[in-house]
């Protein structure tokens, strides 16, 4: 029992390429490329939280086959660099006393993120695979320091080949993109997703219908991970699976979250309501009018005067309208947070 | 060899080894067409000409100088700034690095070359140029040994807006250099201005659609492959706008095996310039006073309206800070929003000038209580997850929970940490399971009983 994983999502995990849900057209690309031995920089596209680093990395571990302990390296470029890191890339820049000039004895900024993280890794020669793959996460956080890979692909592309990943092509450079091969990773089909979600399914003995399977893949908004959780909290009392349990664990995210969003608008704290709003939408893949029906059943719990009751649902109502023929949810729902805020003196 | 060969990506296999080899982009100074490889040949040329008649007139001096009184000192003379350095500018991936190196070949020097993923310092300039172009005593003796030629790539990314303390090395460089200097940029920098005013500069343009597709099917050809039509390959330069690098890569792919790339779908994305749009919301939120003026100058810019307004979005809290104005420009901008999608829907272009009134000057003009922020605003980009920073006890769940399963931080707290504590808190044997699968100590257990 000891040895059984708890965590579905890390259970089912794939662990080559042929495992990956869907994505045929994909997926043979890059057996092609393995096959061949050889492919330039690549630059991988596709919204968050569909599998991009996980078909990065297994194709990376299968292309370098039995040497890809030493030869690959996955870097977060939005996540900041560590005190430590950031300490030896200031001991790099200092700039020594003894040099006559204005900027003598002081530090001066230099593309931190590559110095530490990049060229140490690029530099170093390849053992035994044709050449090493370095896999830069979230590249477009980078910024301005992206400039800082433009001859870096190319002095050191023979040793080591890059795989770019983001999630908005406009945030790349022009140059970056053209070094790379641009992949758009889609989102998995729902055909392939009730494959893997009815092996799943089996295996742990649920029974659950084809419905069922759509609004999983619909909350989820086709991240598979994410689906997974769902699936297991539904199960934690039953082994069959209605879309009522689906909607009742998809409710026990919602709660604390939307209470939490609540309490800064009464503060009519705007940025920060803004922030919690566009986390909850990005990790819950709620539309706007989601968001609203939920904002709208906690409001009904609190003890609010009828008057001011009634001015609350009418702003609802009127974001609600907006957001039928709008475009962009975070707008919708930015309206009606700074409607709130403004009103949250009467709240 | 040959195995290393086969190693090497296209776009550096087909690196023009010399001028004869590759298609000459054509190019302007000031105005004229230029034939880039005749200019870049006559500059290097003539500034070894013109450099040892200095240093022959300088050893003058300071032969004289050593015998002369103090007031008879004479200064040394240095050559022009336009002799001793030139600018190429031009768009990615269209030849510029390549024909500095094949000129260096067809000449037979040795390029020193520093570029944007260098150290950014002063310093570490001056350390790695200093080695070869200050030491002219050791020079004028070892004449048998190869010219050289510095390369100054991707000027632009070098400098970024702090490191000023580069450009007056580099113009000390141009001083002082023995050896001709090319520096190579994609763009203008306001940053820069001091040191472009002073040396040459060469616009260099993409290269012509038949050029391209000429040097496309020669790289097929090479590679043995067939099967691609010359529709296709038209359609790959055409995507590519001019950027061989970018032509090749794409052929690279098609050649793995793998089906047409995503032509299509590629030429819909957008790639407006970001500098362009910073500058653009600045003036928005900054400068504009009436309506007129917002629309002056959302017609006078290329960007994307598509685009531009979730910008505007993006950055509005950034300019305003009480909750009236915010709720009077959010009003307009998600009244925009709304006609946007009507326009789309319905195909109403009619009503797209509304849409343009009321995500700019609409939203600006909102402002009447925030005090007007004058000085630097930080412009950001359109996007709704930005990475935090986690506290220690986060972190050390995190370290715990990467030891069974990789997950990144901002993945662990959007997505991976509600849903773990949401199964621990459905039972006490749910809770034990993941803590004791983890390995959690007490302090992490905490933090899976969400509040
Ligand atoms: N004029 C050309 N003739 C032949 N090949 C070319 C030419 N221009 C570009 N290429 C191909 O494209 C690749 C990239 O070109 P290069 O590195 O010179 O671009 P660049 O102008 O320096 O771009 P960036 O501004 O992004 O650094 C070369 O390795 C070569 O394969
Ligand atoms: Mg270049």
């Amino acid at each position: 029992m000891i040895n059984e994983i708890p965590i579905w999502r890390i259970k089912y995990l794939p662990y080559n390429l042929d495992q990956i849900c869907g994505r045929e057209q994909l997926r043979n690309r890059l057996k092609g490329i393995i096959e061949k031995a050889n492919f330039p920089h690549m630059l991988f596209v596709g919204t968050e939280g569909i599998g991009k680093t996980t078909i990065a990395s297994l194709f990376a571990r299968e292309f370098l086959g039995k040497y890809y302990d030493a030869n690959l390296k996955i870097i977060h470029a939005n996540v900041p660099l560590t005190e430590e890191e950031r300490a030896q890339a200031r001991s790099d820049a200092y700039v020594s006393t003894t040099k006559i000039g204005s900027i003598a004895g002081k530090t001066v900024t230099m593309p931190a993120f590559v110095q530490v993280k990049v060229k140490p890794f690029v530099q170093v020669k390849v053992m035994d695979a044709p050449f090493k793959i370095l896999i830069v996460k979230n590249f477009d956080a980078l910024g301005k320091n992206q400039q800082g890979f433009r001859r870096l692909m190319e002095t050191y592309g023979s040793n080591c080949r890059m795989i770019l990943i983001t999630t908005k092509i406009s945030g790349v450079i022009d140059p970056i993109v053209s070094r790379c091969q641009v992949f758009l990773v889609p989102q998995v089909d729902l055909t392939s997703f009730g494959k893997l979600i009815t092996s799943i399914a089996k295996k742990e003995s649920l029974i659950l219908d084809e419905k069922t399977i759509e609004v999983l893949y619909k909350a989820s908004g086709g991240k598979i991970s994410k689906a997974i959780d769902f699936l297991q909290l539904s199960t934690i009392s039953n082994k069959t699976v209605t879309l009522n349990d689906i909607y009742i664990s998809l409710q026990k995210f919602q709660k604390g979250i939307v209470r939490s969003l609540l309490l800064v608008i009464f503060k009519g704290d705007f940025k920060k309501a803004r922030e919690i709003s566009r986390n909850i939408l990005a990790t819950y893949k709620y539309s706007a009018q989601e968001l609203f029906t939920y904002l709208l059943l906690e409001l009904h719990k609190l003890p609010l005067s009828t008057n001011v009751r009634a001015s609350v649902i009418n702003m609802i109502a009127e974001a609600d309208i907006r957001a039928i023929d709008g475009q962009d949810n975070d707008i919708q729902v930015s309206n009606l947070l700074s409607k709130l805020c403004l009103y949250s003196e009467y709240l | 060899m040959a195995e290393t060969k086969a190693k090497l990506p296209w776009i550096e296999k087909y690196r023009p080894k010399s001028l004869k080899d590759m298609a000459i982009p054509s190019a302007k100074s000031s105005g004229h067409k230029v034939n880039l490889a005749e200019e870049l040949t006559n500059f290097v040329r003539n500034f070894f000409i013109e450099i040892k008649k200095i240093n022959e007139i300088n050893k003058e001096i300071r032969n004289h100088n050593r015998n002369a009184t103090e007031k008879d000192q004479k200064e040394e003379i240095r050559l022009s700034f336009e002799k001793s350095a030139i600018l190429l500018e031009g768009k990615p991936g269209i030849g510029k690095t390549s024909i500095v190196y094949a000129l260096a070949n067809d000449l037979n020097m040795d390029v020193i070359e520093t570029n944007a993923s260098d150290t950014r310092t002063r310093d570490a300039l001056e350390r790695k140029l200093n080695e070869t172009t200050k030491s002219r005593g050791i020079m004028d003796f070892a004449k048998e040994s190869r010219q050289k030629l510095i390369l100054i790539d991707e000027v632009d990314g070098i400098y970024g807006t702090k490191d000023r303390g580069a450009v007056p090395t580099i113009l000390n460089l141009i001083e002082t250099t023995q050896f001709p200097i090319i520096l190579c940029s994609n763009e203008f920098k306001q940053g820069l201005q001091s040191l472009y005013q002073k040396i040459k500069k060469v616009e260099v343009q993409p290269l012509s659609k038949l050029e391209a597709i000429k040097i496309a099917s020669r790289v097929l050809k090479n590679e043995k492959i067939s099967g691609i039509s010359s529709g296709e390959i038209e359609a790959i330069v055409e995507k590519n706008g001019g950027d061989l690098r970018a032509v090749i890569n794409d052929l690279q792919a098609i050649a793995k095996g793998s089906d047409f790339p995503d032509v299509v779908l590629l030429n819909n994305l957008h790639r407006d310039s970001i500098e362009e749009i910073f500058s653009l919301i600045r003036e928005l939120f900054q400068d504009v006073k009436t309506l007129k003026e917002a629309r002056n100058l959302t017609d006078r810019s290329d960007v994307d309206y598509n685009f531009l307004y979730k910008w505007v979005s993006e950055n509005l809290p950034s300019f305003m800070h009480v909750n009236s104005d915010l709720a009077n420009a959010w009003e307009n901008l998600s009244l925009a929003d709304e006609i946007f999608g009507r326009i789309r829907k319905n195909m109403y272009w009619g009503l797209l000038p509304y849409f343009y009134d009321l995500f700019a000057g609409g939203v600006t003009l909102s402002k009447k209580e925030s005090d007007s922020r004058k000085g630097f605003v930080r412009i950001k980009n359109p996007q709704y997850f930005s990475s935090t920073t986690l506290n220690s006890a986060e972190k050390s769940l995190l370290e715990k929970i990467n030891r069974k399963y990789n997950i990144p931080q901002d993945e662990l707290m959007q997505d991976f940490l509600p849903f773990l504590q949401v199964l621990s808190s459905s039972s006490r044997k749910h809770q034990k399971i993941i803590s004791d699968w983890f390995e959690l100590d007490t302090k992490e257990k905490k933090m899976l009983k969400s509040d």
